[in-house]
């Protein structure tokens, strides 16, 4: 350039100066986990669906929850969000309430009849599964995604398991569960109801199927292992909600005593009190460790079901024509047992007598062992399986509510895509091995989009965000959205209405709009405000931004600014 | 007056001023002809000459032509500005009214002030008269501005003899002037249509060339000043700048040299002189920089001697003015040439002293007994 | 937020600034403010050095350099002449360091404020003499280590309180002073965009921390600067006429303490108890702040 004779410069030259040899560590985007993804048992992409939503995109992010869960509606419902539980928003102010917009996605997706196309169709292998149950339709509807030929077994006379039999109106309406399973009738799923498969197919089966996928559940109910429970009038729980399904005509009598603590015991306790009882529950430990989900047991209290907590029952004697007396003693909590919860310890001379009319018993379930194959292994907890739902026989998976593990919904529809995914490398031929490169985080939730579009390791990273890795200077804080709910009080006690009313549109974009994208970017801008380079290249409002390394001196501002965690400096190789 | 109503003329664009005696009253009758909107001029009054200085380089840059005026110790206030507007190469023009400089705080004439100024890149005119003072300043303008020269340009005129005098000047219809000066159209400006960037820092791979193009602008402005002073000539009909004047110096034995109003009296001393029978002739340098080094050696190297009259020195060596006349004439055997500091603080330089002074010369040559270092005139020995 | 995509940077990529610098972000925040109608004066400093090696500028608006002291006398020629030409819709405006605003070049900006020129004068403070080395300024604050008076044995540092530059242009009685920081570039952004609708003069101060002179890692540059303003020792507001018109609450308050440890040229006061007083002092003024402008959160408390 001739040097003018005024040593004047034209303005703009100092980019023909190429500032980013004096680089020593490079800023680089990396997709980290949030401990929200991690925590779902169903893998769900949550900051993905929250970013669509709160963009009214909602056709985009019901794609991108059914991806990982065919259920949203169901969840959305039932679900005990341990993605809320994990929120690190919790740590700023409150969680996102994800599990509501989840709701309110899948409704969107029954209401407009959304599809999601099968990944191919060209496999020719059958699998079998045997139940309908949660843990069954989601292996069913991942391996179908996947491109097997599926068919589902149920000795039911309808579809659905648990989601129908042991989960009542007011949570979860039969015709939203109805809707939630035709959707898989729509990509090609056969479900043959009333048929009952036993030890014969189990032994046969791997003739005509390539696999199979026992998803029994477990629905015996438990023994309390105390005097009396075997009276007439002391019934299962679970039991009595099914009846209540099946429209039979109860008769409870105003004073029904509960034994337990977690979901079942709630569920029947609420629909006690709606078929007009009196009910009482009893629990053996404190509420902060009944197991239920805890909105769960505030609608209880709400709706008037009294709680005793610290309380076992001890033995119960018949008394008159109908009725029972129920001894029981008050516990004090004492040291861990193995599971690391506080052991209940009775208290001497605490013994207390109830009278009740009936008694249901809500303490847990344990498989059925009739059908079984001899051969399969099995403890009292369930069907043994390794860490990819197989049994000790090649080609017979299981999971779910049949093999140990949590027993909720959502960790069902985990269990059967775990299950899918297995099924797949099974029958592909392939080390179980690569499975690994499907998990998110530490809890065991695999990513289906990860198998169908592989992320390259170089853009990921598998640690999971944790509140202090982000920077919360540019949040405000903002109060979490409330689930509406029926007002009228009468009306909700009085009827199996569904007693969450769900958010409104408007109510959704604002909560989606508190997630704070973990890992991912969250379009805060702050790179881009903070370079003091001009290095970060805005695209346009929606992309993300770009670094133009050619002047990039890696301060490591962007890095330290950024909220969500997704800059990293790397070493600049030389 | 006279400078006031050559500036008015030329119109330029933003005027600072700063109260320093005795340049104050030029600034003044500028201030009242803005006021009453004779002059369209944005004047501003500055809180120092160095923000003076500041203002109207400023101006400049942003394209404007623009006029300040200063004296003695705020001349040096500005020497900063001065310096830094000849290596951005901005046009400006000063009126510098020649005053003593602190200490010992005289507000009586000498050059000090101004030679001091004389590395910093800035032309500079000694003008003998008034009427030479209006003159110079419109054409100051014109070459301050012309694209091949492009440096701050300084009319110097000796305070109080000069500012407070009343003598006859002519003036110039404003018709005439605007024919001779049209408005400033800089190469570059501040200007957001066109981005550029005043003021960078140079390192050594470049630094001397850009010194250097202000060095090559200086000697270009010899030829351009003489250019620009023949069209005045020929627009206005008053004579032009000269580099130098020469009064009688054919076939003169000794030839004395000076600069400003001290030139008139020399002029007198020449011509008494003369009618004495006493070869001698008087060069009046009217432009010192850049110094007319061709010009002075084509007038003396015909001569025995050359007397410089000095009004300043140059502190540890000689009179200013004596060394560069000595290095325009270093090649030559002859003449001799004589340093004479002369008129400090506005002591007067007599004729009778211009007399003494080409005497101490010529019985200098003739005993060949040639006086090395400046001579300092009029000295009351019993204050030493 | 504000949206430019497409729009070009008016400060360039490819100057010289150190890894991290307060100031360059700054500029680039004040360039969307002031858009491409405007001429910047920039005094002799930080600034002016990494901008402007000969044929390499990133300023894509007309940029001057004069010398050190007259950044503020200049642009006054520059704002008069354009109302000779009739142009006052361009801006003018200085963007100086602290030590040509509050010391060299004082005068100049006195005379600039009291003749009343439409300029924006906008210092970014960096604390100290910081393009020739971290030398003290009266612009320091209280205890600060600088090479001219750094800290030893027998003295704490600077000695002097920071000279209150905001009082002093207010003392002229212009229209607008405002304080800002860089770490809040939208309160920086707004309160130029405030300045340039101004007929008269306006003072801006922002407050840049700088990771070389300070001391402290230069992806902190920020991060510093948060603190010190959620520290209540740098109060962020805007006086209009003589009337306090806005200030900035506090978002998470912070003892002085939080925001000092993270720069070593403070860090002589954390050598065992050796600082206790000086930090109490320090404690005082920044309540002294929070008192004074009102900068407490409500809703915090």
């Amino acid at each position: 350039m001739k040097t003018t004779i005024d040593a004047t410069v034209i303005g703009g030259t100092s980019i023909h100066y190429k500032t980013g040899n004096w680089r020593e560590f490079r800023p680089v985007f990396i997709s980290r986990i949030a401990p929200c993804r991690e925590a779902c048992p169903a893998g769900i992409d949550i900051q993905g669906f929250l970013w669509e939503a709160r963009y009214q995109r909602f056709d985009q992010a019901w794609k991108i929850i059914m991806e990982e869960n065919p259920f949203p509606s169901i969840c959305g419902r039932v679900c005990g969000h341990p993605c809320e539980n994990a929120c690190n928003r919790k740590e700023f102010d409150e969680p996102v309430s994800i599990h509501a917009i989840e709701r309110f996605i899948g409704d969107y997706g029954l209401i407009n009849r959304l599809n999601l196309p099968v990944y191919r169709t060209d496999l020719n292998k059958r699998v079998a599964i045997i139940g309908s149950g949660p843990t069954g339709l989601s292996c069913a509807y991942h391996l179908r995604r996947l491109g097997y030929e599926v068919k589902v077994f149920e000795r039911s006379t309808k579809a659905g398991g648990m989601l129908r039999w042991g989960i009542p109106e007011y949570r979860l309406p039969e015709t939203i569960l109805e809707q939630e399973i035709e959707k898989l009738g729509n990509i090609g799923i056969e479900i043959e109801t009333s048929v009952s498969l036993g030890k014969e197919f189990l032994s046969q089966g791997l003739k005509e199927f390539e696999a199979i996928f026992m998803a029994l559940g477990s629905q015996r109910n438990r023994k309390m292992g105390i005097s009396g429970e075997d009276l007439l009038g002391v019934q299962s729980g679970l039991y009595f909600l099914r009846q209540v399904k099946e429209k039979r005509n109860l008769h409870l009598g105003e004073k029904v005593t509960v034994v337990g603590g977690g979901n079942t015991a709630i569920d029947v306790a609420r629909t006690a009190l709606r078929l007009g009882s009196k009910p009482i529950i009893l629990y053996r430990r404190t509420q902060e460790e009944m197991p239920a989900v805890v909105e769960e047991i505030e609608e209880a209290i709400k709706e008037g079901v009294r709680i005793e907590f610290l309380t076992s029952p001890v033995s119960i004697l018949k008394k008159n024509e109908k009725g029972f007396r129920l001894e029981c003693v008050k516990n004090c909590l004492g040291e861990p047992g193995p599971d690391g919860r506080r052991r209940p310890v009775p208290v001497e001379g605490s013994n207390f007598f109830i009278e009740t009319d009936i008694v249901l018993t809500a303490i847990g379930e344990t498989i059925e062992t009739d059908h079984l194959l001899q051969s399969l292994d099995r403890t009292d907890s369930g069907i043994v399986v390794d860490e990819w739902k197989s049994t000790n026989t090649l080609g017979i998976f299981a999971g779910g509510d049949v093999t140990d593990g949590p027993r909720t919904v959502s960790h069902a529809i985990g269990s059967g895509k775990r299950a899918a995914l297995a099924i797949d490398a099974y029958l592909r031929e392939l080390d179980y091995d690569h499975l690994r490169s499907f998990l998110l985080g530490k809890k065991g939730s695999l990513s289906m989009a990860q198998r169908l579009n592989p992320i390259p390791q170089n853009h990921r990273n598998d640690q999971v965000v944790s509140f202090e890795d982000l920077n919360d200077y540019c949040f405000d804080h903002k109060p979490m959205k409330k689930m509406p709910q029926i007002s009228n009080f009468t009306r909700r006690m009085n009827s199996f209405d569904e007693v969450n009313l769900g958010f409104s549109e408007r109510m959704v974009l604002e909560e989606a709009e508190r997630c704070f994208r973990c890992g991912m970017c969250s379009f805060c801008e702050n790179c881009y405000i903070f370079c003091p380079d001009s290095a970060v290249i805005k695209k346009d409002e929606q992309k993300l931004v770009e670094i133009d390394y050619e002047f990039c001196k890696g301060c490591g501002i962007c890095a330290h600014e950024c909220s969500s965690h997704f800059i990293e400096m790397t070493k600049e190789k030389k | 007056m006279a400078v006031a109503l050559a500036v008015k003329s030329c119109k330029p664009g933003v005027i600072s001023s700063y109260p320093i005696s005795p340049q104050t009253h030029i600034v003044e009758y500028l201030a009242k002809m803005v006021a009453s909107g004779e002059l369209k001029s944005e004047y501003v009054l500055a809180d120092s000459e160095f923000s003076a200085a500041s203002i109207i380089y400023g101006a400049s840059a942003a394209g404007v032509r623009s006029y300040t005026a200063s004296s003695s110790q705020g001349l040096l206030l500005m020497t900063e500005v001065i310096y830094n507007a000849a290596g951005t190469r901005l046009p400006m023009v000063f009126t510098g009214v020649n005053r003593a400089i602190s200490a010992p705080i005289s507000i009586q004439v000498d050059h000090q002030d101004t030679f001091s100024l004389r590395d910093s890149g800035l032309i500079q005119f000694y003008v003998e008269n008034a009427q030479e003072a209006y003159d110079a300043h419109i054409q100051g303008f014109r070459i301050a501005e012309d694209p091949e020269i492009l440096l701050p340009t300084m009319v110097c005129m000796d305070g109080w003899v000069l500012t407070h005098g009343y003598e006859p000047v002519e003036l110039i219809d404003q018709e005439v002037i605007d024919a001779f000066l049209s408005p400033y159209t800089p190469i570059h400006y501040l200007d957001p249509e066109n981005p550029l960037t005043f003021g960078s820092y140079a390192e050594d791979d470049i630094l001397m060339e850009l010194k250097y193009m202000i060095q090559a602008a200086m000697d270009q402005a010899k030829k351009k000043i003489i250019e620009i002073a023949s069209d005045f000539h020929r627009i206005t009909g008053h004579s032009g700048l000269r580099l130098i004047e020469a009064y009688r110096t054919e076939g003169a034995e000794v030839i004395l040299m000076g600069m400003g109003s001290m030139a008139g009296t020399v002029k007198e001393a020449v011509d008494r002189m003369r009618n004495d029978g006493i070869a001698v002739g008087l060069i009046k340098v009217c432009c010192y920089r850049p110094f007319p080094s061709e010009a002075i050696l084509q007038a003396c190297k015909e001569t025995q001697a050359v007397a410089v009259l000095d009004r300043g020195f140059s502190m540890g060596s000689e009179g200013p003015l004596s060394l560069d006349v000595k290095a325009a004439l270093s090649n030559l055997k002859t003449p001799y040439i004589f340093s004479f500091i002369a008129g400090l603080a506005g002591r007067e330089v007599t004729i009778k002293t211009i007399q003494e002074i080409t005497l101490t010369v010529r019985k200098a040559i003739d005993s060949g007994q040639i006086l090395r270092g400046s001579q300092w005139v009029d000295l009351n020995r019993s204050l030493l | 937020m504000i949206s430019d995509t497409g729009e070009q940077e008016l400060f360039a990529s490819g100057h010289r600034a150190c890894p991290g610098c307060g100031e360059a972000i700054a500029t680039r925040w004040i360039l969307k403010a002031t858009g491409r109608n405007v001429i910047i004066v920039s005094p002799t400093g930080c600034l002016e050095t990494f901008t402007s090696p000969y044929m390499f500028s990133p300023w894509r608006v007309p940029w001057l350099h004069p010398l050190f002291e007259n950044g503020a006398a200049v642009a006054s020629g520059i704002e008069a002449a354009l109302r000779h030409k009739g142009r006052e819709d361009i801006k003018v405006i200085v963007i100086g360091g602290d030590g040509a605003t509050f010391d060299i070049g004082l005068g100049g900006l006195s005379g600039m404020f009291e003749r009343g020129h439409s300029i924006v004068y906008i210092c970014y403070d960096n604390e100290a003499y910081m393009n020739t080395g971290n030398q003290r300024c009266s612009s320091t604050p209280l205890f600060a280590s600088t090479t001219t008076e750094p800290a030893t044995r027998f003295s704490p540092g600077k000695s002097r309180p920071k000279k209150d530059m905001p009082s002093i242009a207010l003392a002229h009685g212009i229209d607008y002073v405002a304080t800002t920081s860089v770490s809040f570039p939208k309160d920086l952004f707004n309160k130029v965009k405030r300045a340039l609708s101004i007929k008269g003069p306006s003072y801006i101060q922002v407050h840049t921390p700088c990771t070389g002179g300070w001391n402290f890692p230069p992806e902190k540059t920020i991060e510093v600067g948060r603190l010190a303003v959620d520290s209540g020792l740098v109060p962020l507001f805007e006086i209009e006429k003589g009337n306090l018109v806005s200030v900035m609450k506090i978002k998470k308050k912070v003892p002085v303490m939080d925001y000092l440890k993270v720069q070593k040229r403070f860090s002589h006061l954390f050598i065992e108890d050796l600082g206790k007083e000086e930090l109490a002092i320090i404690q005082a003024i920044a309540d002294q702040n929070i008192e004074r402008y009102g900068l407490s959160n409500q809703e915090e408390n």
